[in-house]
This record gives structure tokens, sequence and C-alpha cells, in this order.
């Protein structure tokens, strides 16, 4: 035997491995597996059977568990999302989903992570360009809704900045916020899709209507806020670490029409933010 | 039984495991609950409403973590970042142990999120024992595991559950988390006497007692921890207190889940038992032997998760 042999011999699963990559291997598969007559055969050289099941249909309690735990997780959190394509499509999305994207974190809390990754790619979905709005909206709301808790910056303290002191001030906002630029209206499409899972009403699909968002988490509840172009840009410069000054110019180079109502409104936006804790601290 | 003989875990008596429906009950009305045990996962996060309950109810009660991810049969090596999550959260809940499940929970590089049942082989107890006491000795506190509801068994077992998990408790000094509806709902689906199982597992090593309902489907039960404990369960409950002493005893309940105090009617009826079999007070006899269908149901919808409802984010709050 030579030595890669022997190596190939010794990174090869140990019995007890080979069993389980065997059952593992059923679990995510889409058909019910006693349907497969060559698996049967297999699994009756692993499996015991019951007094009232074979081999494989014990195998397949677990893997049709694993459908379930993982669809009802992907459906509680992305209501929205399932909700505008309804039973069919959103099945088949999420088998899909779940072949290319096999859950592999420790918590159910990460399922969803690729989730808009993947419905961006799926051009064959009803009113794609929704869905990928509504994904990347409830993404958001899954990350501030653990996000960590931080103080929010005590107003006095601004008082206390010296004016020379802004030009190079870097702004650090508060870490359960989060910033998105929408195409549809689809943090109230997600309340309205709410609300009708209780009352039945039907939801009819919005028209296109471009919106920037603030995600943000207040007193342990999650809520939205749309703000104009320019306050976007200018809190997304800020999420960048970018400096006050270079951040309201970066604002204004990227919304030229919104220049001067960006100068204007930086002094009442920025007590406005304080005052709802969007602002942890100000390095000077 | 000595503290000493319980591996110095203090006997907190019956709990309920905490879950999100009834964290506002439970903050407001402070419920006169002896202890919590909380899905470990559902607080290693960094922040928000679950870090927040969890400090709450931290005020007012004991709380023990029971975790569903471990994996610890798993084929891949034990997850160090996981565990030092785990650690840190131990540093602030201070347990007087912790959990998880005699179980393995994917391959590959998936996980699952099943406990799934592991072949009762040595090799399996060569690996369980080794990252057992791997476990207990790095997040310095008493470590325990629970046996595991199961649908299906392996023609490569060589030993008994009972026997597989005495086995691994021994040798790797750890606790036993005693399911005592795990131990029926297997009982039934794979055809052995659960009063065996109760009678053949090392007592002194027994920290914690889950009780719980489970969905009886005829063919097989599933454990969905929906619904009361029926009696049966309520009878090899009886005879795992006669032969343990008082342990700790918690109340599952993961599925259609039902108002406080319906939860606390059965810490009650817990409580009765175990006082009544703690006092010597005469048994009556019990019938033993392979539990037969008696509550079978027609409900086939059973999408159970382990660990219960996550703590996600109320859509109705996003406003």
């Amino acid at each position: 035997m030579t030595r890669l042999e022997d190596e190939d011999r010794a990174n090869e699963p140990n019995e007890l491995d080979r069993i389980l990559l065997f059952f593992a291997e059923q679990l995510g598969k889409r058909r019910a597996l006693p349907k497969d007559a060559a698996l049967s055969e297999r699994a009756r050289g692993v499996v015991c059977a019951s007094g009232r099941l074979s081999p494989v249909e014990r195998l397949e309690i677990y893997r049709e568990q694993f459908w379930l735990r993982h669809t009802a997780s992907l459906v509680e959190d992305f209501p929205g999302l399932s909700g505008i394509l309804g039973q069919g499509p959103w099945q088949t999305l999420i088998e899909g989903y779940l072949d290319a994207y096999p859950p592999r974190s420790f918590t159910l809390r990460d399922l969803g992570l690729d989730l808009p990754e993947y419905v961006a790619a799926q051009h064959w979905l009803p009113e794609h360009a929704l869905c990928r709005d509504m994904a990347r909206l409830e993404l958001a709301y899954l990350e501030i809704f653990d996000a960590p808790d931080a103080v929010p910056l005590d107003a006095a303290r601004l008082a206390e900045i010296p004016e020379e002191a802004w030009q190079n001030a870097r702004i650090a906002l508060h870490p359960a916020l989060r910033l998105l630029a929408v195409d549809y209206p689809v943090a109230t499409l997600r309340q309205q899709l709410l609300l009708a899972q209780t009352s039945g009403e039907e939801v009819p699909i919005p028209a296109p209507a471009p919106e920037y968002l603030l995600l943000y988490r207040h007193d342990l509840s999650m809520f939205h806020q749309q703000l104009s172009a320019g306050a976007h840009a200018l809190l997304e410069a800020l999420t960048r670490r970018v400096p006050l000054v270079a951040a309201c110019e970066q604002a204004q180079a990227k919304i030229p029409g919104e220049a001067t109502a960006i100068a204007e409104n930086i002094g009442p936006w920025f007590q406005s933010w304080t005052a709802r804790g969007f602002i942890t601290g100000v390095e000077v | 039984m000595t503290a000493r003989a319980r591996l110095g875990v203090p006997d907190l008596g019956v709990g309920v495991g905490l879950r999100v429906p009834h964290y506002g009950h439970v903050l407001r009305e402070q419920p006169a609950v002896d202890f919590f045990e909380v899905i470990s996962e559902n607080f290693l996060v960094e922040g928000g409403k679950p870090r927040y309950h969890l400090a709450r109810v931290l005020e007012s009660y004991r709380v023990v973590p029971h975790g569903v991810s471990l994996g610890i049969a798993g084929p891949e090596p034990l997850d160090r970042e996981y565990l030092k999550r785990l650690k840190r959260l131990l540093a602030e809940v201070k347990p007087p142990w912790l959990s998880d499940h005699f179980c393995w929970s994917g391959a590959g590089g998936a996980h699952v999120h099943d406990l799934l049942p592991i072949p009762y082989t040595k090799q399996a107890i060569e690996r369980v024992v080794e990252r057992a006491r791997e476990v207990q000795d790095f997040l310095e506190l008493r470590f325990a595991l629970e046996n595991t509801s199961s649908y299906l068994s392996y023609e490569a077992s060589t030993f008994s559950e009972w026997a597989f998990i005495s086995e691994i408790a021994e040798r790797a000094d750890i606790g036993l988390l005693l399911d005592v509806n795990n131990v029926y709902v297997s009982a039934y689906n794979h055809g052995f006497d659960p009063f065996e199982f109760i009678e053949q597992v090392p007592h002194e090593r027994v920290v914690q007692i889950h009780l719980a309902g489970h969905t009886n489907l005829g063919a097989y039960i599933i454990d969905t921890h929906r619904g009361s404990v029926i009696d049966p369960v309520w009878d090899l409950y009886r005879r795992t207190i006669e032969l343990t002493g008082s342990v700790s005893t918690l109340i599952e309940w993961d599925d259609e889940i039902p108002s406080f105090d319906v939860l606390m009617a059965e810490t009650e009826k817990a409580r009765a038992v175990r006082d009544r079999t703690l006092s010597g007070a005469p048994l009556e006899p019990v019938p033993r032997g392979v539990p037969t269908q008696t509550d079978a149901s027609s409900e086939h919808e059973h999408g159970w998760r382990q660990g219960g409802p996550r703590e996600i984010a109320d859509g109705a709050a996003a406003k």
C-alpha cells in the first residue's frame, strides 16, 4: 500500500460516521424516501424495522421533520415574502434555497441570512423586484431584532463639543439600526400582509414607489421611518465611519438635488436622531 | 439522597421551560415557579428582547440553560465558537448545571436542527465520553446530557439505550437529564419496557427530570411537547422519583402553548406526585411492559421544532 493510499484510508469515515453520513444524506431530499426502492433496500442494512414501520419509513420521519422545521422557521422570519408569493411559489423558492444553502449555523436565527441573495437570482419569481426588496427588508428586521444594545448619546454631550471639532467628528450609530433603499413600499406592505393573516383580507400588490428607509429598534420593538434621499445618504456615509463634514459632502455629491436641503437640515436631523437614540457616540 | 450523591447539584424543585408567549405574564405576575429552564441558543445573541427578558427573569428566578445544538456525537469536532458563546452566557446566568442531548445534529458541515439518534456502539461511547468531558472541563460547570426521543434504531447498535447513556455518564463523570416522556416515546417506538430503562440508569447521576406531552400517531409517537403529561408517563415519573430521590423536575410545553396557568397546574401535579412519592406513602402498582396505543390521534401535521418557538421579531411591532 502506498503512502497516499494510507492517507486516503485514514481520511475515510469510520463505521460510525458512515452511518451518520448516510442518514444525513437523506434528510435534505425533496422526494419522500419510501418512493425510492434502492434506498429502501439500503436502509434495511442500516436501520431496524419496528413492528409498525419499515426502516425507510422510519428515516422518512426525520426527512419530513427537516423540511417542516426549516420551512416553518423561514415563514416565521419572512412573513412578507411568503405572503407575496403564496403557498406554491414560496414552497418552490424555499426548497431551492435550502438545497443551495443547506443550514450550517447552530441557530435557526441564521437560516435566512442568504435568502435575499438567493431571491435576487431567482428571476422566475412573480413580482421579482418586489420580492427582492421584501427579502432585504425582512433580513434587516431580523438583524436589528437582537443586535447589540447600546446607550444613546446624551444630548447635553453634543452641546459640549466645540464647533471646530465637528470637522473630523466620527459619529457612532446604534448597532440596531439599518438603512435600506427599496423600489417598492415594502415596509407598509409587510404590515398589511401581517394584518391580513388574521383578517383574511386580500392585499393588493403595490406599484413601484422608491423609498429610503431607516429601520431601528426602540424599547425592544422595531420600527421603520422614511427618509429623504439626502438624509439616507448622510446616514449611510456615517455608518461607514466617514467624518461628519466629509459625510455631508459625500451625501451632497451623491444627491446633488438635495445639496442645499442637506446643509440646511443637518442640525435638526442631528437633534432628532440624538433624541431618538440613533446616535451613541461622537469621536472628536 | 444527599447533595453529594447528586453530583453536588441542588434540587431546585419543580420548574417550567420558559417560552416566549409567557414572558409578559412571568415578568408581570411573578408566578411561584421554583426555577426556569431556557433554551441556551435563544440567548446566544447580543441584545434586544432575548437578552432583556433573560436579565429580568434572572432578577427573580433561578435559571438553567438547556442546549439543543451541541450535537455531541456528530462526525465533526465540537463547535468551539458555540462553546465560547455558551460560556459567556453561563457567566451571566450562573446556573448550577447546564444540559444538552445525547444526539448528533448534522454532518458534512450542515446543521439540521434536530436531535438525531446515535448508534449505540462502542465507537460512539468513546466519542461522546471524550467530548462530554471536554465540554464539562471547558465550561467549568456540571454538564448533563438528556436521553432523546427517537423514531429509529440502528442495526449497528450493540447496547441498549440505557446501557449506552449509563456508561457514558459514568466514564465522563457527567450528570443525566432524564426525560421521562422521552423514555416512554422511545419505548413505544422501539418496543421496550420503559421501566427497565428507568431502573437501569445510575440514579445518583440524575440531576434533572423532564416531563412533557407528546403526539401519538399510532404507528409511532412524536415528541411534540404538546398537551398534558399522560398517565403512563406520570407512573414512570413516580417510579423515577422513588429511585432517585428528590430531583429538579421540569415541565416542557412547546407546541400549542397554553396559558401559563395550565403549565402551573402541571407543575402542581408534578409536585404532588413527587411529594407523595418522597413521603414514602405506599404506591399503587402500575402496569409494566411495552407501551401500547393509549392516546392515538389522527393528527399528522406535526411540525414541531426542537427548542420551541424562537425569539423572533413580532411583525406587528414593526411600524
